[in-house]
């Protein structure tokens, strides 16, 4: 073997995968990205990768990479070719008449958390100040905003409490709902270490997960729940810490509204959740929940990681509160290695939810119908601001289905593929007038647009990234963007294109309206990044280089102390019935990522080529289902097909598969109950039937049989 | 600049199906409360997270009589009429 | 605590992990250096502008001392300690330069080149190559016929990184690389003597393997054996 041929430049930049957010070097030979090393300074990751940061980058260079902006008047029309000008101007033309033709309020926008805070910011600016209404939401609707809802009205903050190398000083470790080892890898090798330095470890997931159990590291309490029994069981966890007084009242008389924790002391203290009675309900031994219990409150070092496990339920943001409770109750909040912290999915979910990219709140999370708020902004802007409420992505598409939602743009997503309850997506997107679609490929949303802005991928632009610890760091150009355009400039340019006047020379420039707007970010600038390598908000006067560990004296709330919800448990409606005896949960493998739009353009879907359907032994016998067998999974809201594969990870009654793949489409059969406070889609619990069947229907063996077999 | 408000067509923002769920739903979370808190934060539940088009349209259907919804979801929705309980610059959850 | 893993620097390589103990002064070559108790001799001669030739440590990983090319003089000890499993110690004076060190580096680098490509010794800029090249090692007495490792074959099985087990020195840096930093434990030594070799899983092509394709043992490879397919042209690019 010859010897390699060494990288001529590298620049320092951020992975646009998941929420870890792991520092990199791009090394190029001339315009070509040739390697991606893990950056040892980067704070995040220490040197560490994953198969996707490290390997998975060449996406970028797909040949189905769409490379001119398309539009056309009729999704039933073929796309054309036309110059940024005309699409700019074809797709404001159009927004416009739709404004004139059906109010103000008839369009929206929605951005992502693929798209650098920059651009986040830059989006709700386009909806609030162009648009001139708060039809703005971002895909943290579908994964995370039970999280800051959860822990806002708890602990004061929407965002996880420590930094990730506070793990490294944790004593029990508890993962709710969450894969760390798949879904958040670097993570999870950094949790694997401090397992098997010692520290225990308790999974509440309703699948045997691969951080259930791994090499030299396994959970020393597994609660296998049954789908959609969280809150009952974190309530349960509650029960026995009331009754057992295992909390630290010292902590709570010093820290939090004592009343409160009274009265929730009262609600979780009663006898309808007692391990012996919420065990049967949730499927488990009632003396592992005393177990998880006894292990939480003891410590010392207590820390709690979370994914959608817990946020994606009908009662996602009060299984949040709940976890919020726990924290407080134990005092496992204010120093290092404790907390509550969620795992963000997406790079930058966290900054999704704090740059304003919600119907409600401004960036920094601060009310619309805030007066003081909305002035700040209309000073900067030089706009009337909307004082309401704007739509959240799922009743865009509610509204959109009722006639009264006319528009979209849509930045970085695709909802047809991701959005729960599929018929219905594709409903909501076929009665829209104009869908303005800025992606890298086409997809399945594309089909229902009328525009499509090429957009740059996180390789090919400037901006910063806000991981799931809150630390911003740089995005750095590597490349030149491939369409012509960062995406920061497209937006603005579509910005003008409408008519509102407004020029960035860079997206720095952004971060420092930004800086200007935002009270955590109050500190932010490309100057400190680039000096000291990445910052955790809050960055403000008072912590220049950010803030590592949340809590430390007081809580963000009003009167600085911690408060707690009252979490009953309240089943979802969503049930199993003689029609759809099992239970559907789904999840993510670490060599796919979300919807697959990246990975699966690489050679990562060797490990992963098709989305399969887990299921038990036992129910595999009973529904005569061998392991390979092709499947139809039906549930009240569509049917897929799919292959079986007979598995020890989940319990009889319930089955599970991953979503990567756009063919196997399973978010046709997904429900469409959602969080009761903010939408956030119940993907975890679907009641489904689960037949075999000899062959696939044509549509859903074309992507297969191109493939190799998975094993 | 100036924008203009205009509703266009008056037609229901969404299907009443959905609105009445949601509400229902977030009666469900404020049931532990005792009653004027309870209320209290169903109203600001829906004033701080509800576009005013889907408030009116749960509103009309309590005028109408509301009977698909718990009466302590009505209780707090009427809240929204009453202009007493506008406080400025709090939109949370009930407070003790 | 996370000294370890906070005290990493992008354009050095420690040779072991940055510690966080209280300060310990030393003298390396007549240089006065101080660093936290529980570093290494081969790290404070880093700080000490003194870096010592190694193959088998890296600050990534704890010390190993296998390689035997970090040895070191340290007055009143016997024999020549390998500086990255050495701990500094109060008033300790160490001599990294002698002729002895540099006899006793030379027979360790020859031997190691002894069983390395020839062909691919002159435009290699691995550590490996780095380090022969400071270590000013162009050949070996050792001839051609002895036993070698040059008809292994190329595990070229992951879409993303080449074994060539020819270039393996059998350093175990992406044995502990795996376990250590990625906790995964898919690679490691088969056999014994001469016949050790890395392996993932039980002796399977990576891609067969629990191999997680981190690429941590990539990166901590000092050779070239484990090497990223992007980093070539023509036939080993897409293997």
């Amino acid at each position: 073997m010859p010897n390699p041929i060494k990288p001529e430049k590298s620049v320092i930049t951020t992975c646009a995968y998941c929420g870890v957010g792991c520092g990199f070097k791009a090394e190029t030979r001339g315009e070509k990205i040739v390697r991606m090393i893990p950056w040892k300074e980067g704070k995040a990751n220490h040197g560490h990768s994953c198969i996707k940061g490290r390997f998975a980058y060449d996406y970028y260079n797909a040949p189905d990479r769409v490379l001119t902006p398309l539009i056309r008047s009729s999704i039933n029309d073929p796309w054309k070719s036309v110059s940024w000008q005309e699409a700019f101007d074809y797709a404001a033309s159009e927004f416009k008449r739709i404004q004139a033709k059906f109010g103000v309020k008839s369009i929206g926008a929605v951005s992502s958390s693929r798209c650098t805070n920059e651009e986040i910011f830059l989006t709700q600016k386009l909806a609030r100040a162009v648009l001139g209404n708060n039809n703005i939401d971002n895909c943290a609707r579908i994964c995370h905003s039970p999280t800051q809802f959860g822990l806002t009205n708890t602990i004061g903050a929407g965002a996880a409490s420590q930094h990730f190398d506070s793990i490294l000083q944790a004593d029990v470790i508890m993962v709710v709902g969450a894969n760390p080892t798949e879904g958040h890898p670097v993570f999870g090798s950094m949790m694997k270490r401090r397992i098997r330095e010692g520290a225990k470890l308790i999974v509440i997931d309703p699948r045997k997960t691969e951080t259930v159990e791994s090499a030299h590291c396994k959970a020393d309490v597994h609660l296998a729940i049954r789908p959609g029994t969280n809150v009952a069981i974190l309530d349960s966890i509650a029960h026995v810490i009331v009754r057992e007084k295992l909390y630290n009242e010292a902590f709570v008389r010093a820290r939090c509204e004592v009343k409160e924790f009274e009265n929730w002391m009262a609600l979780v203290g009663d006898d309808k959740y007692a391990p012996e009675l919420i065990g049967p309900i949730a499927n488990v031994d009632p003396a592992d929940i005393r177990k998880v219990a006894r292990m939480y409150a003891g410590g010392p070092n207590s820390t709690i990681y979370y994914g959608l496990g817990v946020t994606e339920h009908s009662q996602g943001s009060t299984g949040v509160m709940c976890l919020g409770n726990l924290g407080l109750s134990c005092g496992m909040l204010g120093r290092e290695g404790v907390g509550v912290n969620p795992l963000r999915g997406q790079g930058n979910v966290q900054g999704g939810s704090c740059l304003g990219s919600w119907p409600h709140v401004f960036s920094g999370y601060r009310f619309v119908t805030d007066y003081a708020t909305r002035s700040s902004f209309e000073a900067e802007w030089g706009v009337t601001l909307d004082a309401e409420p704007g739509l959240r992505l799922p009743n865009m598409l509610d509204a959109a289905v009722a006639g009264s939602f006319k528009g979209m743009y849509i930045m970085g997503e695709d909802p047809v593929q991701s959005d729960p309850n599929q018929h219905h997506v594709i409903a909501a997107m076929k009665s829209m007038e104009c869908v303005v679609l800025h992606d890298l490929f086409l997809n399945e949303t594309s089909k229902y647009a009328h525009v499509f802005f090429p957009g740059s991928s996180s390789l090919e632009k400037d901006g910063t990234f806000t991981n799931a610890e809150r630390r911003v760091s740089r995005v750095r150009k590597v490349i030149e963007p491939l369409a012509g355009l960062q995406d920061w400039e497209i937006t603005v340019k579509f910005m003008n294109a409408m008519g509102y006047n407004v020029s960035y020379s860079n997206p720095g420039e952004v971060l420092d309206e930004i800086a200007r707007l935002s009270p955590n970010y109050s500190g932010m600038s490309f100057a400190l990044i680039d000096r000291i390598g990445s910052a955790q908000w809050p960055c403000n006067v008072d912590a220049p280089e950010g803030t590592e560990v949340l809590h430390r004296e007081k809580f963000p709330r009003a009167n600085g102390l911690g408060t707690f919800m009252l979490t009953e448990y309240v089943p979802t409606s969503e049930r199993t019935s003689d029609r759809y005896p099992f239970l559907l949960t789904t999840g993510r493998i670490l060599t796919q990522y979300n919807v697959g739009t990246q990975t699966r353009r690489t050679p990562n879907s060797l490990w992963h080529p098709e989305d399969l359907l887990e299921i038990n032994e036992q129910d595999a016998v009973a529904c005569g289902v061998r392991d390979g067998d092709w499947v139809k999974m039906s549930s009240k809201f569509g049917q897929i097909e799919l292959r079986a594969r007979i598995s020890e990870r989940v319990n009889p009654g319930i089955v599970y598969t991953t979503f990567h793949h756009a063919k196997s489409k399973a978010n046709a059969v997904t429900s469409d109950l959602s969080d009761w406070a903010t939408n956030c889609p119940e993907y975890k619990v679907t009641a489904v039937d689960v037949v075999r069947i000899n062959a696939p229907t044509e549509d859903a063996s074309l992507d297969a049989e191109r493939l190799e077999p998975a094993e | 600049m100036t924008l203009s408000y205009s509703q266009g067509a008056a037609m229901p923002v969404m299907a009443l199906d959905r609105i009445l769920l949601m509400a229902n739903q977030i009666g469900d979370f404020f049931a532990p409360y005792p009653p004027e808190r309870r209320a209290e934060g169903i109203r600001n539940h829906l004033r701080t997270y509800w576009d005013p088009r889907m408030r009116d349209e749960l509103l009309q259907y309590i005028d109408a009589g509301g009977a698909a919804l718990a009466p302590h979801v009505v209780a707090g929705a009427k809240l929204l009429q009453d202009e007493s309980h506008a406080k400025p610059g709090y939109y949370g959850p009930p407070k003790a | 605590m996370w000294h370890e893993v906070r005290g990493l620097k992008d354009e050095v390589d420690f040779g072991t992990p940055p510690r966080d103990g209280p300060p310990v002064t030393l003298e390396i070559d007549g240089v006065m250096i101080t660093v936290p108790a529980g570093s290494s001799v081969m790290l404070a001669a880093t700080k000490a502008d003194r870096a010592i030739p190694k193959l088998c440590a890296t600050d990534m990983l704890e010390a190993f001392g296998s390689c035997r090319v970090c040895l070191v003089e340290i007055e009143g000890r016997n024999g020549f300690p390998a500086s990255c499993t050495t701990p500094v110690v109060e008033g300790m004076k160490v001599k990294t330069r002698s002729e002895t060190l540099k006899r006793l580096r030379k027979g360790v680098l020859g031997l190691y080149l002894s069983d390395f490509p020839q062909s691919e010794i002159p435009d290699g800029w691995s550590e490996f190559h780095e380090t022969l090249k400071a270590e000013g090692i162009t050949s070996h007495p050792y001839g051609e016929a002895g036993a070698n490792h040059f008809d292994a074959k190329v595990d070229d099985s992951n879409p993303y990184f080449l074994f060539d087990p020819t270039k393996c020195i059998v350093c175990s840096r992406c044995v502990r690389a795996c376990a250590e930093v990625q906790g995964t434990f898919a690679i490691t030594i088969d056999g014994r003597g001469f016949e050790s070799k890395v392996v993932a899983s039980q002796d399977q092509p990576f891609l067969q393997s629990e191999c997680v394709s981190c690429g941590a043992c990539v990166q901590a490879c000092p050779s070239h054996a484990l090497v990223e397919k992007s980093l070539f042209e023509g036939e080993y690019k897409n293997a």
